[in-house]
């Protein structure tokens, strides 16, 4: 977690919007309880739509889900 | 708040009468503010142009009297026009021209608005990982939307809402020059600059509109158009200007000519004209050119004029365009001593506004009369809401 936390924070220092969402879908996937991991997709799916990347149409998928997006 | 009176009476007066507007309106704040609401804010200004925005997604944030607006061409093509604040907290949402490539997020809690301005993500907002709440709609949290129109590549935009329909509101001017309701192309960035101007903007429309000063200050034009072949274009409560019966089209080294605008007829062949469109759009057509100058108020004595030069085809030659570039340039710079002359002149106390030649300045008087309706107009309704 440590090494995904520095990953992250150099992406976000380089405004790598491809990069963050990679790097919070993975954090979503290693989280223990579904807040943390809803959290994490939140970040992943906001940054896709701000890059108005593909990824955004499954995270939205996810998140509506679990009942956390419209 | 106290209100702002200057005396107008006599600025409605018959042309032969008629004093000009009273120094205030161009140096005192409270008038300018005052004005921001009566002939800019209420009424179908210009902002920018859609050239500005050429590609879907291009966002440019701008300021219109100290308004943060956002200019932006959406994914669908259309230019629209937003206040450029998120809903949430009122933050700035874009700071600097740049292509949107999905979804607009607020830089502070990153709510996300698509570039046809609805609000389509709140995370976090019930809570961490929660990005719903009952409380929140998101369909009443959309972006505002300042009413807008493009004519003649202008966005034109209506700040209080309430003007009538921009068709309506302009239907004459549009009927004066529905020949050249034709594409108009921008001629790119060689076409296009800026001057900044020490001066009430008032003042640039009022010297724009008249052709009395051409020969004492663009001498140049006394050779092939003389004040004789001009005339007064005056339409009591919108616009005014003036047009040529001798234009002469620009040729280069090789007699080389810009293309014309199709099919607008013969009578075009020698004829311009400049118009004032009140408030702040002045615009010129020509048989194969025309140009738009938006003039961005700054303060009650600075104006930024921008200038926008367009052609009837979408390559027009580019040493053709730059020579008519810098021939605009040169005529518009030597308005400039006139227009700041005039400015610094109404720091003179006893000035009364001035007088006007019946037969040179109607489409002076045409402007100041408008200004003086619509301010009057402000100031009842102000009065009434007392």
């Amino acid at each position: 977690m440590k090494d995904l936390d520095t990953r992250m924070i150099t992406a976000h220092e380089a405004n790598d919007r491809m990069a963050l969402i990679k790097l919070y879908a993975e954090a979503a996937n290693g989280a223990n309880d579904l807040d943390a991991s809803c959290f994490y997709l939140t970040h992943a799916y906001v940054f896709a739509l701000e890059a108005g990347a593909p990824q955004a149409k499954d995270l939205h998928a996810q998140l509506v889900q679990h009942g956390r997006e419209a | 708040m106290t209100q702002t009176v200057t005396d107008l009476s006599n600025v409605r007066n018959s042309v032969e009468k008629a004093n000009g507007l009273p120094n205030e309106h161009y140096i005192d704040e409270r008038v300018f503010q005052e004005e921001k609401q009566a002939l800019l804010f209420s009424q179908w200004a210009g902002l920018a142009v859609a050239a500005d925005v050429p590609e879907p997604g291009d966002a440019v944030p701008m300021e219109f009297l100290g308004m943060p607006l956002l200019l932006l061409r959406d994914k669908e093509g259309h230019v629209r026009v937003f206040q450029n604040i998120c809903r949430h907290r009122g933050m700035i949402l874009v700071e600097e021209p740049r292509k949107i490539e999905g979804a607009i997020r607020c830089p502070y809690h990153s709510w996300c608005y698509s570039t046809k301005g609805n609000l389509v993500s709140t995370p976090h907002v019930g809570g961490p990982g929660h990005n719903t709440h009952e409380a929140i709609k998101r369909d009443d949290l959309g972006l505002i939307e300042v009413r807008s129109h493009i004519w003649r590549d202008v966005v034109w935009i209506n700040v209080s809402g309430d003007a009538p329909a921009f068709e309506e509101a302009m239907a004459d001017v549009m009927q004066r020059w529905a020949e050249f309701e034709l594409p108009l192309y921008h001629g790119g960035h060689d076409s296009r600059f800026e001057l900044e101007v020490q001066t009430n903007w008032k003042l640039a429309v009022e010297n724009y509109c008249e052709s009395y000063h051409l020969p004492w200050v663009h001498p140049g034009l006394n050779s092939y158009s003389k004040l004789e072949d001009h005339y007064n274009i005056e339409k009591p409560g919108e616009y005014s200007g003036q047009g040529t019966m001798v234009y002469r089209q620009l040729t280069n080294e090789n007699g080389e000519k810009f293309p014309d605008f199709a099919d607008v007829g013969a009578k075009w062949n020698e004829q311009a004209e400049y118009i004032a469109v009140y408030p702040n759009v002045l615009l010129g057509t020509h048989r194969d050119h025309a140009f738009a100058i938006i003039l961005e108020p700054k303060g009650p004595e600075k104006t930024v004029e921008h200038i926008h030069l367009y052609y009837a085809v979408p390559q027009s030659d580019e040493g053709l365009r730059m020579r008519n570039t810098q021939l605009w340039k040169t005529v518009f710079e030597e308005d400039i001593f006139v227009v700041e002359g005039m400015q610094r002149g109404r720091h003179a106390a006893n000035f009364d506004g001035g007088r006007f030649s019946p037969a040179m300045d109607g489409p002076t008087h045409n402007f100041h009369d408008w200004v003086a309706s619509k301010v009057e107009t402000h100031r009842a309704k102000a009065k009434a809401a007392e």
